[in-house]
């Protein structure tokens, strides 16, 4: 009886079954279990004395199954194949579903160092796909892909936010420009581009949206964005999940064909691209996709074109260009976004490997989601940090929000002096435009500081619960928030934040999470819970911006802001602003 | 064709019989990865300036003759491992040669420069399976990859080269190897691997073609395929 599979086994082997292709059959009888994978492995240089890294013995997990069941010798002779050591039990998958999903990004880098042509990282994705199939996955890519078949993006945004979000970002551009023609228009019938973007930049950094509709306005382009479909990434590349794959690809398609655009634009994301320019089309079943681009090939376009002018001295600061695994490896695009780097900024210095043997940020793979494995994969990154910091570079720019994120994470981790940006950032820093489309102020473009609000005291009038352990924070914040012109109270940890919310009832609390004593999590979940204080809008101002996943896995509204220190004084307001305004206009 | 002992008649027997029965494995074993559906690629070339199909399978069948096209061939460590794989394979490919010309044409392997170039080869990748079971037995981490198939197999080849060669210094008269036993053993043991190749590690050559014709297609077609280094 204690061999005896458990139900979630034999639903896997099932699965897998359907899984199969030559392609796949290939890689799974190729391994020669030679070890020349190891040392590609951005996890193994990490932890070079725990050998279960080594991409073959990831990939063995699911060669196990298939050979058991599928392979004449491992059929009749299991133990001589290695395929008597399958799963058996439910605590079997969750050792399996730590290999899976906490020991690998599928950044693709061992495939490409395999002499036998095994793709290791689509073997880890078929065993991420197994185990989510009977429900056996980190909670952080259940709310994800749960958010995804549920509200059609990955991050839970309401259409109601995402609207509200493209009309304050539409609303900045006029403040900056002096006009309003350079507003985003939703819904556009008929215009020839349908923009796509990544979720994280309408919940975490609207600023891409409105740098890109600038860049959209200069180029005298036809474009609009969508009210469903919008969501360029696909939380089936990560769990595994063709089925939720496919049907988020497919919502995409869908609109733009609806919107009877020429072309999709997908913003600067790497599984984004991959997945709704590549797999999804495979997923979803398209027999003739329409065209698709990255958003750095539409810039690069309109430069070359000469449909937008850009000065590259107004990015003078030495940079380096980080490849996303997704866009590189998995998509031959790495020349494209050097070529338009090279034509916005002054000096970028190349790290080694890099293109299509670059190491993985640690972000990729829905790493980010899974706080669980966020100290083992903060230590995975160290290669990279070795590379970015051997180039000497003040910015390092890549074109994907999970590397961004990722890359963030690295550098507040170790300690590096440089900063994370997009090319879209840049494009629109260096876009010089014509004497008609030059904005009547001084404001530059690309510039977000929030005019309108930072001229008339944009806070006034309200209260602010600021919330750090850390004096010097406390003090940064309320200085920045009372010369918005709000009153400003505070408390050190969580007890004090909660009670003196009760109490005073502010229009905002700005949170920190890492707090001795009841930390931020604890004390948000309980401001959450309170009848008097559930109301209130919490900004969440944190140095750990790894730990957004805990805090949007708790069971209840997630917060309506979210800040990695240390902030910039002008979004902290504009964020402030819109989140008291946005919940001002709900309660009206 | 030429006089030989009746038991060594028979294990040439034996031996031709065994590469007929690996043959059909063979053929079975390739209808059986085509019974699978060929997964196909819909979306457009990854990239138009670089995306090629059949450039990425070029490049993807030939990489292992070109060291430098892979991170793990291309450091230092691991190019000794290719070389290593290099002679290994070469050895294989003496051994095969030899099993079947010493069963047609013995006198053509004594030919001193045919003769010494297989002894060469042979004896070379001998040695190079001692390295190779050393370093599958004492390095951690290939004990912790390897089935009783990868030691089996990798042993099996180790006696067949060290047979070998034996063989082919009694073909040439040298090194006091007189009996004709030791090709017996050879041409049973020859039997034998031919027999349990198609159900061991040793097959990965017969999937070879597929898997790099496969991912070559599929990163060829994306773009990624070949390599680009900057």
């Amino acid at each position: 009886m204690a061999n005896q599979k458990t139900h979630k086994i034999k639903m896997m082997e099932e699965q897998l079954a359907k899984k199969l292709n030559r392609q796949v059959v290939g890689s799974l009888v190729g391994c020669v279990h030679c070890g020349m994978c190891d040392e590609s492995c951005h996890y193994v240089l990490a932890f070079p004395d725990d050998h279960k890294m080594t991409p073959s013995y990831k990939a063995d997990q699911v060669r196990k199954l298939f050979k058991a069941n599928h392979d004449w010798t491992g059929s009749v002779f299991p133990w001589w194949v290695g395929a008597d050591k399958v799963p058996l039990s439910d605590d079997d998958l969750e050792t399996l579903k730590d290999i899976a999903f906490g020991t690998c990004t599928n950044c693709r880098r061992c495939t490409l160092s395999c002499p036998m042509g095994v793709d290791t990282a689509t073997l880890n994705r078929i065993m991420r796909g197994l185990l989510s199939h009977v429900g056996v996955m980190p909670e952080g890519v259940r709310v994800v892909s749960k958010d995804q078949w549920e509200l059609g993006n990955q991050m839970g945004v309401l259409k109601e936010d995402y609207l509200d979000t493209l009309g304050w970002m539409s609303e900045e551009l006029e403040e900056d420009l002096g006009h309003d023609k350079a507003a985003i228009l939703v819904e556009k019938k008929g215009a020839k581009v349908m923009y796509c973007v990544n979720p994280r930049e309408v919940k975490y950094d609207p600023r891409t949206i409105k740098e890109a509709a600038l860049i959209f306005w200069a180029a005298g382009e036809d474009w609009t964005m969508p009210t469903e479909g919008w969501d360029n990434t696909n939380f089936g590349l990560f769990s595994g999940d063709d089925g939720l794959g496919g049907v988020s690809a497919k919502k995409l398609y869908d609109k733009a064909r609806e919107l009877g655009v020429d072309k999709i634009v997908i913003s600067e994301c790497g599984h984004g691209f991959r997945s709704t320019r590549c797999e999804g089309v495979n997923w979803a079943g398209e027999g003739e996709p329409m065209p698709m681009e990255s958003s750095v090939m539409t810039m690069l376009n309109y430069v070359k074109e000469g449909r937008i002018k850009v000065d590259p001295t107004k990015n003078p600061e030495k940079m380096t260009f980080h490849d996303s695994c997704n866009n590189a490896r998995s998509c031959g695009f790495y020349e494209e976004p050097r070529e338009l780097l090279k034509l916005v900024s002054m000096d970028l210095q190349e790290m080694y490997p890099n293109r299509a043997e670059g190491f993985c940020c640690t972000g990729g793979g829905g790493a980010m989601s899974m706080s669980e494995y966020t100290p083992r994969r903060l230590e995975s990154g160290k290669i990279k940090v070795d590379q970015i910091r051997a180039t000497g570079a003040e910015v390092v720019v890549t074109s994907c929000h999970n590397c961004v994120d990722g890359l963030n994470d690295l550098i507040k981790h170790y300690g590096l002096d440089c900063e994370v940006k997009q090319l879209v950032n840049l494009v629109a820093n260096a876009l010089v435009l014509d004497e008609a489309k030059k904005p009547a102020e001084e404001a530059q473009p690309g510039d977000i500081a929030v005019t309108k609000v930072a001229g008339e005291e944009p806070l006034a009038g309200r209260k602010i619960l600021v919330v750090d352990d850390e004096e010097d924070v406390r003090l940064f914040l309320t200085t920045v928030f009372e010369d918005a012109g709000a009153e400003v109270i505070t408390a050190m940890d969580g007890n004090e934040a909660v009670s003196m919310a009760r109490e005073h009832q502010p229009d905002l609390i700005s949170l920190d999470l890492s707090m001795p004593g009841k930390d931020g999590v604890e004390a948000f979940v309980e401001l959450r819970k309170t009848p008097e204080t559930e109301e209130i809008p919490v900004c969440v101002v944190t140095g750990h911006p790894e730990f957004r996943q805990v805090i949007y896995d708790r069971p209840v509204a997630p917060p309506e802001g979210y800040l990695g220190k240390p902030v910039d004084e002008d979004k902290l307001v504009a964020y402030a602003h819109h989140i008291i305004e946005h919940r001002e206009e709900k309660a009206n | 064709m030429h006089e030989v002992s009746p038991a060594l008649h028979t294990a040439e027997v034996v031996h031709w019989i065994a590469l007929v029965v690996m043959a059909i494995v063979y053929t079975l074993r390739i209808r059986w990865l085509l019974s699978f559906n060929l997964g196909k690629d819909k979306s457009a070339p990854g990239n138009p300036t670089q995306s090629d199909k059949k450039r990425g399978v070029r490049y993807s069948l030939f990489n292992v003759a070109m060291p430098w096209s892979m991170e793990s061939t291309r450091k230092p460590k691991g190019f000794v491992f290719y070389l290593s794989f290099v002679i290994f394979h070469l050895g294989v490919v003496a051994g095969i040669t030899l099993a079947f010309v010493s069963t047609i044409a013995p006198d053509f392997l004594r030919f001193p420069a045919v003769g010494w170039t297989m002894m060469f080869f042979i004896v070379a990748a001998f040695l190079v399976s001692l390295y190779r079971i050393a370093r599958r037995t004492l390095r951690p981490l290939m004990r912790l990859i390897s089935t009783p198939d990868d030691y089996f197999s990798l042993i099996m080849l180790t006696v067949w080269f060290a047979i070998g060669a034996a063989t082919q210094a009694h073909l040439m008269g040298i090194w006091g190897v007189t009996s004709d036993v030791v090709q017996i053993a050879y041409l049973y043991l020859t039997s034998f691997f031919l027999l349990y190749v198609p159900f061991s590690k040793i097959s990965h050559y017969l999937y070879y073609p597929f898997t790099r014709t496969y991912i070559g297609r599929a990163l060829g077609h994306r773009g990624s395929y070949p390599v680009s280094r900057g």
